[in-house]
Formats: structure tokens, sequence, C-alpha cells
């Protein structure tokens, strides 16, 4: 077999094993989160479709798959359709540049547990992370709907100020590292021993404010607004159509985000090695589980701002600080030589 | 194995470019243009040019086209100029010039070095900072003073003040 073969081979696993373990994660988080909200709430969450409501996402699954397709008239129905993949795939592409864990040897081949490791990791995870804002402008604009249509602004107009946050508060953390590929920073975090949320604590709660705002969690979930827009763009959407997006932008985002967060500022997969060869997928899941958590509590604990709140703090507070902090970064690692 | 994936990439390319042209409704026209930027970072990225194939998206891909979409979503339709049939005299104008320009091009990148992959460097992102900060540091604020004139200059067109 030629050494091509052998790599597309390796590579394709790889995309299954992520695929397949990020889309069941995505569907347990919905169980993870009911739960968890109704305990937060005082409630009991899913007790029925099996123990402890274990068999709920299938049963949801099974729902949605099987409801009658209805599509809203006046629609543009290819960019309907389309929509929905635009919604997904960035979603899904942010996991290929997510290491779990370092390299071993395999029957005398070098493997990363990274799909792609190329050396603009980062500059992948800006593109994917913007080019979400498709799916939902398309999906609003397509399903011919004010309500969909105003929440899919609305939307639009949080990524882009997000986004452009996003990247400054990144920046601190490339320059430490000197950087933009993910394995590279994280090694960096090795080498050094220390793990950057403990050099960039202000680029790390931007970040942590734009993982919100991207995902649409709240505080900064007003282009959902249940209450108020109906959850905004994807109203007129129906059954597993209407299942895509809060899967992508709730479950995989968010995921995907927080496994981005753990790589840039808590060291990635470092830490005692208590499982044996194990132990670094563990550590990388546990502390990207921890972010998942916390992202969920806040969901149910505080009330969201409002809609013109949220894109100015962005503009006005949150890019001065992330400017103040690449300056006061770089002119620190200038005098250190670095 | 280059050959299939740059045949696939330009084929995906041109088939967008062609798109995007010929649709007449503006939404699909901007959805092409962006399959065919999109198909232009591939072709970036078959050549090792990551960098560029990464700035592609998120400039072109994202921060312009994005912008071009929200105009196009929230124009009213009813204003719209409609579909008048195809510009016969400016495709007999356009199309040689075309030609023309598609020649000179080619024999440039053929008699230049553009396509010998030996001068390709490894660490394109540390090469390209660092050119970009000193050699070439004046061009490069220069462009970013008179982008920053002309956002000034479409702020001030666009207000309603009396």
């Amino acid at each position: 077999m030629s050494e091509f073969t052998l790599s597309l081979i390796i590579t394709l696993v790889k995309i299954a094993v992520v695929l397949g373990v990020a889309m069941g994660l995505g569907a347990y988080l919905t169980w993870f989160e009911r739960k968890l909200a109704g305990h937060i709430q005082a409630r009991l969450g899913p007790t029925v479709v099996g123990p402890f409501g274990l068999l709920q996402p299938l049963a949801d699954g099974i729902k949605l798959l099987t409801k009658e397709p209805i599509i809203p008239r006046g629609a543009d129905v290819p960019v309907y359709y389309l929509a929905i993949v635009l919604a997904l795939a960035p979603a899904i592409l942010l996991f290929s540049v997510i290491p779990f864990g370092p390299g071993f040897t395999l029957l005398g081949r070098e493997i990363k547990p990274i799909i792609a490791d190329v050396n603009i990791a980062l500059l992948v995870v800006f593109a994917m992370g913007s080019l979400a804002v498709y799916g939902t402008i398309f999906s609003g604009w397509a399903s011919n709907s004010k309500y969909a249509f105003i929440g899919s602004l609305r939307k639009a107009a949080v990524i882009i100020a997000y986004e452009v946050v996003l990247g400054f508060a990144v920046l601190g953390v490339v320059l430490l590292a000197g950087t933009l590929s993910t394995t590279g920073i994280v090694q960096a975090q090795i080498d050094k021993g220390v793990w950057f949320v403990f050099y960039q604590p202000v680029a790390f709660i931007l970040f942590l404010f734009c993982m919100l705002a991207e995902s649409g969690r709240v505080p900064f979930d007003i282009q959902e607004a249940e209450a108020e827009l109906v959850t905004g763009y994807n109203v007129e959407y129906g059954g597993m159509k209407f299942g895509i997006f809060p899967l992508a932008e709730w479950y995989l985002n968010v995921m995907a985000l927080s496994a981005i967060a753990v790589v840039l500022f808590f060291g990635g997969w470092s830490g005692p090695p208590i499982l044996g060869p194990l132990s670094p997928y563990f550590w990388f899941l546990a502390k990207m589980f921890g972010l998942v958590f916390f992202v969920i509590w806040l969901h149910w604990t505080l009330p969201r701002f409002q809609a013109k709140d949220v894109t100015e703090v962005a503009w006005k507070i949150m890019l001065p600080l992330a400017l103040v902090n690449i300056i006061f970064t770089a002119v620190v690692v200038y005098m250190r030589g670095g | 194995m280059d050959w299939l994936i740059f045949g696939v990439l330009s084929l995906w390319l041109l088939i967008s470019v062609g798109g995007a042209v010929l649709v007449k409704n503006p939404i699909h026209s901007i959805l092409f243009f962006l399959s065919a930027v999109l198909a232009t970072a591939g072709l970036f990225l078959a050549l090792g040019a990551e960098l560029l194939a990464g700035l592609q998206i998120i400039i072109y891909a994202v921060a312009i086209v994005v912008f071009y979409v929200l105009v196009i979503t929230t124009i009213p339709w009813e204003k719209v100029k409609r579909f008048e049939g195809v510009y016969k005299k400016e495709l007999i104008f356009g199309v040689p010039l075309l030609l023309l320009v598609f020649a000179m091009i080619a024999y440039g990148i053929y008699r230049g070095k553009l396509h010998d992959p030996a001068i390709m460097k490894a660490d394109s992102v540390r090469d390209l900072g660092k050119t970009l900060f000193t050699s070439y540091l004046f061009p490069f604020e220069v462009a970013s003073v008179i982008l920053l004139v002309a956002m000034i200059g479409a702020i001030l067109l666009g207000r309603k003040e009396e």
C-alpha cells in the first residue's frame, strides 16, 4: 500500500471517530442540558424514557425525523435547504484542528490525534466561526418570514462584532506561543510549564464572552430570544431541519469552542498521568466538558442583555480591552526578548 | 494525485463563477460567488499557500461577502433593477479583451518564477509577517489609511443629517 493511500485511510478513520463522537455527544448534551436545567430550577428534567430519561435524545431524534416536512410559502427552496448545510458544516469543521492528545506511534507510524495539523489552525478557527454567519442569514432570509429575518440580522450583527473581538483576544496567546498551530500552542504551554490563562486572564474572559455570543448562549443570546422572537432565524424550520440548528449552534459550537479554549488557555492535554497512556485524552475531555458545563450553567442562571447592549458592549468595551491587552503583551514579550 | 485535486477544485471554481454571472436571483448569485471564493481558497491550499487560503476565507468569504449579503437581503425587492436581457454590445468588446488579458497573465506566469515550487517557503506566516512589517511597512500603513478614509467617507455619505 502506498504512503498516500495509508495516510488517506488514517485521516478517514480520524474523521469518522471525531465525527461520531462529536455528533453522539452533541445529541447527549441535549439530555444533559435538560437534566441540569431541571435540577437548577428544582425540577427533575426528563425521567420517562429509559432510566434517568437516558433514551430521551433517541426519542427526540425519532420524533424530529418522522415529522411532516413543511416549507413556508414563498420560501426560496434551494437556499432554504442550503442554509442547514451552511449552519452545520462550519461547526463540524472546527473539530478538524483540535488536538486531543500528543502524537503516538502505532505499528511503526507516527500518528497525531488531530485531523489537520496545519500551521494556520487558529485562522481556520476564526474562518469557520465567521462562516457560520451564512447559515443564520440565509435561513432567516430564505424562509420568507419577518420574525426569522429579524432574528437572523441580529445574529449577523452579533457574530460580526464578536468575531473581531475573538480574533484580537486570541492574538495575545499567539504572541506568547509564537505560532498559530494548535499543537504548537499546547506544546509551548507544556514547555513553559504554565497555562496561558495565568498570563492572559483578560484574553480568556473575552474569549469566553465571544464563545457565548457566537454559540447563541445566555447572556448574549439576543438572536434567539425565545420569548420575543420565538427563537428567531430558525422559526420556519420543522422536524430534523429544525433540529440541526440547535445541534450545530448550541452543542457542536460550544463543544468545539470549549476545546479551542482548552487548547489556548488551559494547556490542552497536559496533566498528571493518572490513567497511563489514556490520561492526556482524559485531561483534555475533562477540561473541555468543564467549560461546556459552565456555559450550560450560565444559560440557565442569567437573564439576557438588551439587543443594542450586546453589540455595544462588544465594540465599545471588549474591543478596546482586547487591543490594550495585545499591546501590553507585545511590549512584555519584546522586553523579555521573545 | 495533484492533477485530480486541481481538476476538481478548478471545475468547482469555473462552475461557481459561471453561476455567479448567469443566475438572475441576486442571492443565488452571491452564493455562487461565495462558492467561488471557497474554491479559490481550496486552490491556494492545494498549492501549499496555507496562509493565503486562510486569509482568503476570513477576508473575502466572510468579511466582504457578508456585507454584500446583508445589503442584498435588506434591499426592498420592488425597487431592484430587473433582468433586461444579455448585454450583447458589451459582450463583443469584453470577450476579446478578456482573452488578451488572460494571455498576458499566462505569459507572465509562464516566463516568470511564480510557477516554481522550489522557492516555496516552509513557514509562510512568519515570513509574511516579517516582510509586511519591515520592507513593506510604509505601503502597508498607507493602504490602511486609505481604507480608513474610504470608511469615514462612506459613513459621511450614508448619514442623513441636515
